[in-house]
């Protein structure tokens, strides 16, 4: 090739064309998605989690997208009753859909573990409450005082088991418990309708909906004191 | 193109096989352009370094605690989740990106014959570039990231150092380019070019702030994978394309499928990137699209390979005398391996298996570090004794990193890919407890924490190596090898005999 | 499904026609041509004469017979001692 003009043209137009496909029309095509009514924008202090929740990368080991349950088996392993749409992520800045599953898929969580009380221990040290557990323990979200020293507004946390700290008593930080608030506000059950929320989208489908309507006529992933993800 | 001013060549003199200049002049072009470009890239293999033992450590970090969980728990710069993204971002932007600048700086004054132009631009901008990073990687382990993978840097304190630092080496290398004396742009040209047109446009809409939704998931992967295909690869196949043929003083097989294999590349590639979400709340036409094109790279992956094979045939036997050789064809062969991988890992039916598991985490070091990586070596290998000027010290100490490096990544490979597969069958099981899908993994995980350090410990090697030959002694500096053989006297540029 | 099968085909077509267009652009201008000189652009006598350790006496004679007389490398260039 003897035209550095030609090379710019083909490299620029190249990518230009991908940028238009991935990116532009996307952007057009996925302008109408709303959030549905039963989802609400993150609180401050669950906004404040999830920054705590990308501060510490969790998303390198959870997931949080439910896949299509005609296509493989998230639904049966009770993540979610329903496939994910992109309606579910419209209050989503930056999205954390995850690439692993090294711990479990965490966007129905808030349905699966509502118990504040547990996630506190789970992050303080998770093998207490999972013993098989690889999950990282997180003592520097919460601090370890003196018995005396615990004050009417904190949080307590009741932690058991070798790695308790001896004589003191453990208090989540603000961080901890907005982590925690972030992470029950992860329920994503309400229904969708499978036409107007998702056009074309992969995790919506008639086997989907069915597998919805049979989750809803059944308990759905357990009840909230289940300790196993 | 005309070049302003200067007289041209006469017609075909440089480009014609076997009537080329009187061997002096060559010589002269060849001292002058190394000459030229010796700071920028010296400073780019430096840093680089210094960014691959960092990233090195903090990998081997990552990798101890997915078996050992409560290693060192206590402090938050510590935690898994952030040790692994400086891990990525170290290796990506530091090592890996540092010593391609580096490459491309040295590369692209060879093949227009020509010394480097504004070479201190080029070294600004290195540095600025580095600074980027530090302060990108800083921020990460203070717990503050933008929380998109392969984009975690800060997108206003550390990224826009990054293109204003990769803006001006590319600055450089276009006007270098624009003052050619050759006629013909070699393949490797095309490459590098397009790298680094490439690299500021995705790097900039991947960091666009105003995404989010699902929108945000596929600008995170159309930039990621970008990131790996139209800057990784592609300065990575430019260097494969020059290295062999240099190497073995015969062209490349075939310049059409090169012509092939580059636009193919561009074309297809670069819609590749929805594939690490299939299953995922995204239009299933963009997912289907991806698929369709990572399915479509078997044309440009096979054009590259053949050629590259066609190339080497016969002379496999190189690769015992040349340690660039060495490192350069198996970096080829991991790119047509992890580019087959990609390709069948895509289709949505074995993504089902694959997805979320460490067989994701092995294809990638296919590519980062048996493609990428290894090339980046085995570039260095040739390109450093031309720019101190002397050879390296040691045999034993490149046996030593080979070796280790080898064994490391044929292991961590090996284990990831076997157990990553053991657990996405688990994990599609619905009858399996989660928890068997996490112990599954562990053979898996410890193996790879002995290939890291293995990893490692090839990379302490290589260091020090590189140390002892940049600040060898000042009585080597007189000598030029491989230009010595018969009478000719080695003239600084522009001076004297 | 079909809309969006849809649009990937004539997006597909429409992107695959522009590529075309600027191939056959590129070859009527003489982009094509010469391909096989492009190649030898990197090398330099050197590269061509050096002798090189792994080849065989035939393709040492083929050096030989294309480039001219072999040009011995220098001590300890593919190893061995310096």
């Amino acid at each position: 090739m003897t035209r550095v003009g030609l090379l710019i043209f083909g490299v620029i137009a190249t990518i230009g064309f991908a940028a238009i496909i991935l990116v532009g029309l996307p952007r057009v095509a996925l302008f109408s998605v709303t959030a549905p009514p039963e989802l609400q924008p993150y609180d401050p202090v669950q906004q404040r989690g999830r920054h705590v929740y990308i501060a510490n990368g969790c998303v390198y080991c959870h997931s949080q997208q439910i896949r299509n349950a005609a296509f493989t088996t998230d639904v049966l392993r009770g993540w979610g009753d329903r496939a994910s749409v992109p309606a579910d992520y419209v209050y989503d800045r930056p999205h954390l859909l995850g690439t692993m599953r090294t711990g479990p898929d965490l966007i129905n969580v808030g349905v699966r573990l509502p118990n504040a009380d547990w996630h506190l221990i789970h992050l303080y040290d998770p093998r207490s409450l999972v013993e098989w557990s690889i999950m990282p323990a997180f003592p520097y979200l919460f601090e370890e005082k003196d018995p005396e020293a615990v004050g009417p507004g904190d949080r307590v946390v009741p932690v058991r088991g070798p790695r308790a700290p001896a004589g003191k008593v453990v208090v989540a930080t603000e961080d901890a418990l907005a982590l925690v608030e972030y992470l029950l506000s992860l329920r994503r059950v309400y229904p969708v309708p499978e036409v107007e929320s998702a056009p074309g989208a992969e995790g919506v489908g008639p086997a989907a909906g069915a597998a919805g309507a049979a989750a809803a006529r059944a308990p759905a992933s357990g009840p909230g004191g289940r300790t196993m993800p | 193109m005309s070049r302003p001013g200067e007289a041209r060549e006469p017609p075909g003199a440089l480009s014609v096989p076997g009537a080329g200049l009187p061997l002096e002049e060559e010589v002269d072009i060849r001292l002058r352009a190394d000459a030229s470009s010796r700071r920028p890239v010296l400073v780019c293999f430096t840093t680089a370094l210094f960014w691959l033992l960092l990233g090195s450590i903090a990998g081997d970090v990552s990798s101890l605690k997915l078996h050992l969980p409560d290693l060192l728990v206590r402090q938050g710069w510590l935690t898994f989740g952030r040790q692994r993204t400086v891990h990525l971002n170290a290796m990506i932007y530091g090592w890996a990106s540092l010593a391609m600048l580096g490459v491309s700086l040295w590369i692209v004054p060879r093949l227009v014959h020509n010394t480097l132009r504004w070479p201190r631009l080029a070294t600004a901008g290195v540095v600025v570039w580095n600074v980027g990073v530090a302060i990108g990687i800083a921020l990460i382990l203070a717990g503050i990231n933008d929380g998109i993978e392969w984009l975690e840097m800060h997108r206003y304190l550390a990224d826009p150092l990054l293109v204003v630092g990769g803006g001006m080496v590319g600055v450089t290398l276009l006007v270098t380019l624009l003052s050619r004396k050759v006629d013909h742009l070699y393949v490797s040209v095309w490459y590098m070019f397009g790298a680094f047109v490439w690299f500021p446009v995705i790097y900039v809409i991947g960091n666009w702030p105003t995404f989010h939704g699902v929108e945000s998931g596929a600008v995170n992967w159309f930039y990621a994978h970008n990131a790996l295909g139209l800057w990784l690869t592609a300065v990575g196949l430019g260097a494969i394309y020059y290295f062999i043929p240099k190497v073995l003083g015969r062209p490349i097989y075939s310049y059409q499928l090169s012509l092939l294999g580059f636009w193919g590349l561009a074309f297809f590639y670069s819609l590749n990137g929805m594939h690490h979400l299939v299953g995922g709340p995204i239009p299933t036409w963009m997912i289907t699209t991806s698929i369709v094109a990572s399915v479509l790279m078997i044309i440009p992956v096979l054009a590259v390979a053949v050629n590259h094979h066609m190339t080497m045939i016969g002379r496999f036997s190189a690769l015992r005398y040349s340690p660039t050789l060495r490192f350069v064809v198996l970096g080829a062969i991991a790119y047509t391996a992890v580019s087959l991988q990609g390709m069948f890992t895509a289709l949505r039916e074995v993504n089902r298996i694959t997805h979320f598991t460490q067989w994701t985490i092995a294809h990638s070091h296919v590519g980062v570090y048996a493609f990428v990586t290894f090339v980046l070596f085995g570039s260095m290998y040739y390109i450093m004794p031309r720019m101190v000027r002397r050879e390296w010290p040691s045999e034993r100490l490149i046996r030593w990193h080979f070796w280790l490096v080898l064994s490391g990544i044929a292991i961590y490979v090996i284990a990831l890919t076997v157990v990553g597969v053991w657990q996405g069958l688990a994990l599609i099981d619905p009858q399996v407890p989660f928890q068997r899908t996490v112990e599954i993994q562990r053979p898996g995980l410890v193996a790879r924490s002995v290939a890291g350090l293995l990893l490692t410990a090839g990379h302490v090697v290589f260091v020090w190596h590189y140390w002892r030959m940049v600040r060898g002694p000042a009585a080597a500096r007189e000598l030029p090898p491989f230009y010595g053989v018969r009478p000719i006297v080695y003239t600084e540029p522009g001076g004297k005999p | 499904m079909l809309p969006s099968s849809l649009a990937v085909l004539v997006t597909g077509l429409f992107l695959g026609a522009i590529a075309l267009g600027a191939f056959i652009w590129a070859w009527r201008r003489g982009q094509f041509d010469h391909l096989e000189e492009q190649a030898h652009v990197i090398f330099d006598e050197r590269d061509y004469r050096l002798e090189r350790p792994w080849e065989t006496e035939a393709e040492r004679e083929e050096r030989r017979r294309l480039y001219g007389e072999p040009v011995p490398p220098e001590p300890g260039e593919w190893g061995g001692a310096r």
